[in-house]
C-alpha cells in the first residue's frame, strides 16, 4: 500500500530540491539538525554492533596469543588452520543442520497449533474460553529454569528425552504462550464477514479456517513466526538439559557453549572465534538475502 | 451446526492444549508441589515440609536482592531497548532529508543500517557473552573498551566494568539492550513503513516538527506493535539468567550486585547442596511477580487502537 | 485503505493453494508410549574375581562414562577406556561434556545415573550432597585391590598422602577419587625475578618490601581473577594454616565458633589489607576472568598470582618460551608460625565418582584402576603436563619448568602439606560469600576487621542452615 514512503533502499542520492522546496524551507533547518543528529547516532550504533562482529571475524585468523594480547591488531598472517580445527573439532556443520531441522519444524508447528488455538479462542464463545486463554497466556510468566527438572522427567517418561523430535515438541509447547497471545489479538482484528459468508455457503469450520482465515492471517503469522524463529534459534537451557544425549543430536547453542567452555580451558582462542564465525556467517547471509522479505512480512504484520 | 461447532472447537484445541498441558503446565504443577518439600533433587523420595521453604525465602536477603535486580531489569531493559528501537526506526524512516516528492524519508543509507543493526540478532547468546567479555576486559592494554578509551585520551574513564559492583548490572543491561535493539528497529521500521506517508505530510504541512509527529502520529499508530514488543522484551528481561550466568563476576557478583532470581534458583537447585525444593519455591514466588507484570502489560495492550 | 485489496488477494490465494491442512495429530501419538527406563531389571555387574580381575568385573556388561571435558580434555580417559574395552570386550559409552550439574542431576533423581563420572568444572554437581544422600559407590574395594603394575601393592599404598582424605566426606568411606594432583601457590616468572634481582620472600613483611620494589619497577606485584575470587583463597586460606597450624585451618573447615577470630586469621587478612592499601594489585583485576589476568601476568604486567599448577597449560598461548615458571610456597608471619617455610597447599583434584545405583559400579572402579596404571599416568602427565595422585609417577619423565618447580616444592614440603576442604564442603560459602568479601578486601572497599566479622557471620549462618549438609575433619 504505502510502499512509496518505504525507503528500504536508501542508497539513492538525494534528489535536488524541487520547486516546492520553498514550502519546506522553514523546516529544512530543523530537519538538518535532526539529520545530523540522527546520522551521528546511527553511525555510533552501527559501529557498536558492527565492530564486535568484524572483530570476531578477524580474530578468527589470529593466534591465541595475538587475540589475548593485541585485541585490536589485524592478523599478521592468516591462520586458516583455526577454521579447519574449529570445523573438525566442533562439529559445527552437524549442529547447524540439527538446529535448522528443529527450528524449522517447531516454528511451523508453533504457528499451526498456535493459530488453531488462537482462532478458536478469538472467534468462538464456549465455556472455559477465558480460562484456557489465560492458561496459555500465563505461560509467558513461567521462568524456564524452574521447570527444568520436572520437565526432564516428563520428557523421559514420554520417551522423547534426548531426541530431536522431542526438542521440536518442547520448543512448540514453550512458544505457544506468546504465539497464542499475539494471534488471538490478531484474529480478533480480522473481519468476520468473509468467514460468515463461507459458512453460509456450506463450508465447514475447519475448511473456513484453513482456506480463508489462515491466509488472511498470513501477515500476523509471518511476523510472529519471525519472533519464534529467532527465539527458538537461541534457545539455550532447554536443549542443554533436555538434549544432552549423543553429540550427533546437539543443536548449535549447545555446540557453541561446549566450544566456549572447552576453549576457555584449552586456550585455543583462534579456533574459538573461527567456530563463532562459522556459526554466525550463514545466519547473517540468510538474513541479508531475505531481509527484504523479513521486512515486508513484518510490515504486513504491523498493518493488520 | 451447534454440534459441529463444539466438535470443531475441541478438535482445534485438543492438540495444542494437550502438548501445552503435558510439557508446560504439568511440570509447573509438579514444581509447585516440590516447593512444599525438602527434596534434594537427587533422590526419588520427597519429604513434605509445608510452607517452610516460603518462610525461609521471606528471610533470605539474597532472594530479595535478586528479585530487586529482576525488577530493575524489567523496568529499564524493555524501555531502553524499545526506546532505542523506536528512535532508530524513526530516524531510518522519517529522520532523513526529504527527497523528491516524498515529504518524509529515512536518512541516507537506511537500508544498510537496517542490515547492520540486525547483526546481534543472528548471534547466539554464547557468542555475545564471549564478545562482551573481551570488550569489558578491564586490562588497560588487552581490554577492548579500556584500550580504546586510552587511545582516544579518555583513560580517566577506564573502568573495571563487570568487576565494579556499582556498574556491573548496568554493564549487563547494556549487553541485553545491545543484543535486542536490532530486531525492534526492523520491527518498528516495518510498522512505520505501513503508516501512510500522507499522514506525515499533512502533519508537516500543518507545521508540526518531526519530534512532534513522532509523538503525535508514529507512537500512537504503533501502539499495538510496541505493546507486543514490550511483553516480549519483558520476558527476556525477567529471564536475564543466561546473560548474568555467562558474564557476571563471581556468578552474580561482585557482591551479588548482578544476581537475578533465575540464576539464584539455578544455583540453589543444581549446585548449593541441591536444595531443589527451595529452588522451586523461588520459582513460584517469581512467577507471582511476573504474572503481575503480564497482567499489567495486557491491560496496557488492550487499549483502543487508532484506526486509519 | 489498501486492506480491501489485501483481503481479496488473500481469498484468491487461498483458493489457489487449496486446503493445506497438515494435521499434526501423529505428533503426540509418540507420547502415549511410555518408556519407564530400565530400573526394574538390574543386571548383576559382579563377575568372578581373579588375580587378573581382582574387582570381579563381569565381562560384557555395559559401562557408561560421563566426564567433564575441560582443561585436561578427555583424551586421557578415552585412552584408559580403550584398555578397558580391550580387556572386557565392550565399548564404553563415552560422553565428554561441560555443565555436568544440570545434566546429571535428573539422572541421579531418576536412579539411572551413568556408572563413571568426572564431576568437575564450574557447573559440577555437589559431590558432598551426592555422598550424603548415598548416591555414590564407596571406593574402598578399589583402594584394597592390587595395582595393575605390581600385584603385590594395593592401590591405597601407591597414592600420594591426602588423596584418600580428599575423597572422604566426614566418614571413612571414600566417595571421590581425585586423579590429578595440583600444587597451589604463588606463581611467578623465574626469569623476571632473576633479571630484576628479586628473590621470592618467606614472610609477609619481606613480601611487602619486595612488592614495593616491584611496583617501583612499574609492574603490579599481584593480580587475581575477580570473576573467580576463590583463586585468592588458594594462598589466603593456607597462609592461615601456615601461621596458625593445621588446627586453625581445620577449625574453619569445621565451621567452628570463632574460627575466623584467631590471631592467625587477623595476621593474614591484615597483610591482604596492606597489599590492597598500597595498591599492589593490578588495576582492573576485580573484573577479569582467569584467562585475562593470566594474560596480563604472562605479559609481565603483574609479577605474581595465586594459582594452581594447571596454569602452565592454561596460559601456554601467551607465556613466553623463556618465562621459566616457578611456584613459591606459602609465606607467613615469621619464625613463630606453626609451620615452617616450605609448607604448601597441594591437593588431589578432578574428582571421579562411581554411581552406586548404576548398572556397573564394579566396572567403574576397574576403569579407575586402569587409569592408575603406569601406562596411563605417564600418558596423563606427558599429555596434560599435570601430576597424578600416584606416588613417583612423574619420576623419570622430562617435566616442564612449572612442573619441575611444583614437584620440587612438593618434596620440600614433606609432611607440611595443607589442604583446606572449605571449597569442597561448602562451595557457596567459600567461593561466593567469602569470595565476595575477599573481592571487597582486595579492592579496598572493606578493611580486615570487616572481612573477619562478615566471614565469621557467614560461617555461622552456614552452620545454622539445616539444609546444608555438614562435614567434620576426622
Amino acid at each position: 500500500m504505502t510502499t512509496e514512503t518505504m525507503q528500504v533502499d536508501g542508497e539513492k542520492a538525494a534528489v535536488p530540491p524541487t520547486a516546492s522546496a520553498a514550502r519546506w524551507k522553514w523546516r529544512s533547518s530543523e530537519g538538518g539538525v535532526l539529520n545530523a543528529f540522527s546520522h551521528v547516532f546511527l553511525l555510533v550504533w552501527a559501529l557498536m554492533v558492527g565492530v564486535p562482529l568484524l572483530w570476531a571475524l578477524w580474530s578468527s585468523f589470529k593466534t591465541s596469543g595475538e587475540i589475548l594480547t593485541h585485541p585490536w591488531s589485524l592478523p599478521t598472517d592468516f591462520h586458516f588452520d583455526n577454521w579447519s580445527r574449529a570445523w573438525s573439532k566442533a562439529n559445527i556443520g552437524q549442529y547447524f543442520l540439527n538446529t535448522a531441522f528443529v527450528v524449522g519444524l517447531s516454528t511451523f508447528g508453533t504457528m499451526l497449533l498456535g493459530s488453531m488455538a488462537a482462532y478458536v479462542l478469538a472467534r468462538f464463545e464456549f465455556p472455559g474460553n477465558r480460562f484456557i486463554y489465560f492458561l496459555f497466556v500465563g505461560g509467558m510468566a513461567f521462568p524456564v529454569v524452574m521447570v527444568l527438572v520436572p520437565l526432564f522427567f516428563v520428557t523421559k517418561n514420554l520417551g522423547i528425552l534426548n531426541t530431536l523430535p522431542g526438542l521440536v515438541l518442547i520448543y512448540i509447547a514453550y512458544s505457544l504462550p506468546f504465539t497464542v497471545f499475539f494471534m488471538t489479538a490478531f484474529f480478533r482484528t480480522l473481519p468476520t464477514t468473509v468467514a460468515e459468508a463461507a459458512l453460509i455457503d456450506g463450508a465447514s469450520h475447519t475448511r473456513t479456517f484453513f482456506q480463508i482465515m489462515l491466509p488472511m492471517a498470513k501477515p500476523g503469522i509471518i511476523s510472529i513466526g519471525i519472533f519464534n524463529i529467532l527465539g527458538q534459534w537461541n534457545q539455550y537451557l532447554l536443549p542443554l538439559v533436555l538434549n544432552q544425549g549423543d553429540t550427533k543430536n546437539w543443536v548449535l547453542t549447545q555446540g557453541l557453549a561446549d566450544l566456549a567452555v572447552q576453549q576457555g580451558y584449552q586456550g585455543d582462542w583462534g579456533a574459538l572465534f573461527a567456530g563463532l564465525s562459522i556459526a554466525m556467517l550463514p545466519v547473517l547471509a540468510v538474513y541479508i538475502v531475505f531481509q527484504k522479505q523479513v521486512q515486508a512480512g513484518l510490515t504486513a504484520g504491523a498493518l493488520k | 451446526m451447534r454440534h459441529g461447532k463444539y466438535r470443531f472447537i475441541i478438535g482445534f484445541l485438543a492438540i495444542p492444549l494437550a502438548l501445552y498441558g503435558v510439557l508446560v503446565i504439568s511440570p509447573f504443577l509438579q514444581d509447585f508441589q516440590i516447593s512444599l518439600t525438602s527434596w534434594s533433587g537427587l533422590t526419588p523420595e520427597k519429604n513434605f515440609i509445608g510452607l517452610d521453604n516460603y518462610q525461609k525465602l521471606m528471610h533470605n536477603d539474597l532472594f530479595w536482592k535478586a528479585l530487586w535486580h529482576n525488577v530493575l531489569l524489567l523496568l529499564f531493559v524493555p524501555v531502553v531497548t524499545l526506546g532505542f528501537g523506536l528512535f532508530f526506526a524513526f530516524m531510518l524512516n522519517v529522520g532523513g532529508r526529504r527527497r523528491g516528492s516524498a515529504g518524509v524519508a529515512g536518512v541516507r543509507g537506511s537500508g544498510l543500517y537496517k542490515v547492520i543493526f540486525f547483526f546481534p540478532q543472528v548471534l547466539s547468546i554464547t557468542i555475545i557473552a564471549i564478545l562482551w567479555q573481551q570488550i569489558y576486559n578491564p586490562d588497560p592494554e588487552n581490554g577492548m573498551l579500556n584500550s580504546l578509551l586510552s587511545s582516544v585520551g579518555l583513560s580517566s574513564l577506564q573502568q573495571s566494568w563487570l568487576g565494579d559492583s556499582s556498574i556491573a548490572l548496568i554493564c549487563i543491561m547494556v549487553v541485553m539492550v545491545w543484543a535486542n535493539v536490532g530486531f525492534y528497529v526492523v520491527l518498528f521500521s516495518a510498522g512505520m513503513a505501513s503508516i501512510p506517508g500522507e499522514i506525515y505530510e499533512a502533519a508537516l504541512l500543518d507545521g508540526a516538527s518531526r519530534v512532534k509527529t513522532f509523538f503525535r502520529i508514529t507512537l500512537p499508530l504503533l501502539r499495538d506493535t510496541v505493546a507486543t514488543a514490550w511483553v516480549y522484551m519483558g520476558i527476556i528481561a525477567m529471564d536475564a539468567f543466561i546473560y548474568v550466568q555467562l558474564m557476571s563476576v563471581n556468578v552474580g557478583g561482585p557482591d551479588e550486585s548482578t544476581d537475578v532470581v533465575p540464576l539464584l534458583l539455578y544455583k540453589t537447585a543444581f549446585r548449593d547442596n541441591s536444595q531443589y525444593g527451595m529452588a522451586a519455591a523461588m520459582g513460584v514466588a517469581m512467577l507471582i511477580v511476573t504474572l503481575v507484570f503480564a497482567i499489567l502489560s495486557m491491560r496496557l495492550s488492550r487499549r483502543e487502537r487508532i484506526e486509519f | 485503505m489498501g486492506s480491501e485489496i489485501n483481503r481479496r488477494d488473500a481469498l484468491k490465494r487461498a483458493m489457489a493453494i487449496g486446503l493445506f491442512a497438515v494435521p499434526a495429530t501423529s505428533l503426540l501419538s509418540a507420547c502415549a508410549s511410555s518408556d519407564s527406563g530400565d530400573t526394574s531389571k538390574k543386571p548383576s555387574s559382579q563377575g568372578t574375581k581373579s588375580a587378573d580381575n581382582p574387582l570381579g568385573v563381569n565381562k560384557g556388561t555395559a559401562l557408561e562414562a560421563f566426564v567433564f571435558k575441560g582443561g585436561f580434555g578427555d583424551d586421557y580417559i578415552k585412552s584408559a577406556e580403550a584398555d578397558y574395552n580391550a580387556k572386557y570386550g565392550i565399548t564404553i559409552k563415552h560422553t565428554g561434556t561441560q555443565a555436568i550439574g544440570p545434566k546429571l542431576q535428573p539422572r541421579f533423581a531418576s536412579s539411572t545415573p551413568p556408572d563413571f563420572m568426572d564431576n568437575s568444572g564450574a557447573d559440577n554437581l555437589d559431590t558432598a550432597a551426592l555422598a550424603k544422600t548415598g548416591k555414590l559407590q564407596d571406593l574402598t574395594p578399589l583402594l584394597d585391590a592390587p595395582t595393575i603394575d605390581d600385584p603385590s601393592k594395593k592401590v591405597r599404598d601407591v597414592l600420594i598422602a591426602g588423596t584418600v582424605e580428599q575423597g572422604q566426606f566426614g566418614s571413612k568411606e571414600m566417595y571421590a577419587f581425585n586423579y590429578a594432583f595440583t600444587v597451589y601457590g604463588t606463581f611467578y616468572s623465574n626469569k623476571l625475578f632473576k633479571d630484576k634481582g628479586w628473590t621470592y620472600p618467606q614472610t609477609f613483611s619481606d613480601m611487602l618490601a619486595l612488592c614495593k620494589k616491584i611496583k617501583a619497577a612499574g609492574i603490579a606485584p599481584f593480580t587475581y581473577p575477580g570473576k573467580y575470587p576463590y583463586y585468592v583463597h588458594f594462598d589466603l586460606l593456607h597462609q592461615i594454616g601456615k601461621v596458625g597450624g593445621k588446627e586453625a585451618l581445620n577449625a574453619i573447615d569445621n565451621l567452628d565458633d570463632g574460627a575466623f577470630k584467631t590471631d592467625a586469621v587477623k595476621e593474614v587478612i591484615s597483610y591482604y589489607e596492606e597489599l590492597a592499601g598500597q595498591g599492589y594489585f593490578l588495576q582492573g583485576s576485580e573484573g577479569m576472568t582467569h584467562i585475562q589476568m593470566q594474560t596480563a601476568w604472562t605479559q609481565g604486567r603483574a609479577a605474581m598470582v595465586a594459582d594452581g599448577s594447571w596454569v602452565e597449560n592454561e596460559a601456554a598461548p601467551t607465556m613466553p618460551k623463556d618465562f621459566d615458571l616457578a611456584v613459591g610456597s606459602l609465606i607467613g608471619s615469621g619464625p613463630n608460625d606453626k609451620l615452617p617455610f616450605g609448607a604448601l597447599y597441594a591437593a588431589a583434584g578432578e574428582p571421579f565418582i562411581v554411581a552406586k545405583d548404576g548398572k556397573n559400579p564394579t566396572g567403574g572402579m576397574e576403569l579407575l584402576r586402569i587409569m592408575l596404571s603406569k601406562k596411563q599416568t605417564t600418558n596423563f602427565t606427558n599429555a596434560i603436563k599435570s601430576l597424578t595422585c600416584v606416588q613417583g609417577a612423574a619420576d623419570g619423565l622430562s617435566l616442564t619448568p612449572g612442573l619441575t618447580s611444583a614437584n620440587a616444592a612438593l618434596k620440600a614440603a614433606g609432611p607440611n602439606v595443607l589442604n583446606s576442604r572449605l571449597q569442597d564442603w561448602y562451595k557457596k560459602l567459600n567461593n561466593e560469600t567469602i569470595g565476595n568479601l575477599t573481592l571487597d578486601l582486595l579492592t579496598g572497599k572493606i578493611k580486615a576487621a570487616e572481612w573477619i566479622d562478615k566471614a565469621q557471620k557467614a560461617s555461622d549462618d552456614t552452620k545454622k542452615d539445616s539444609s546444608v549438609p555438614k562435614f567434620k575433619h576426622l
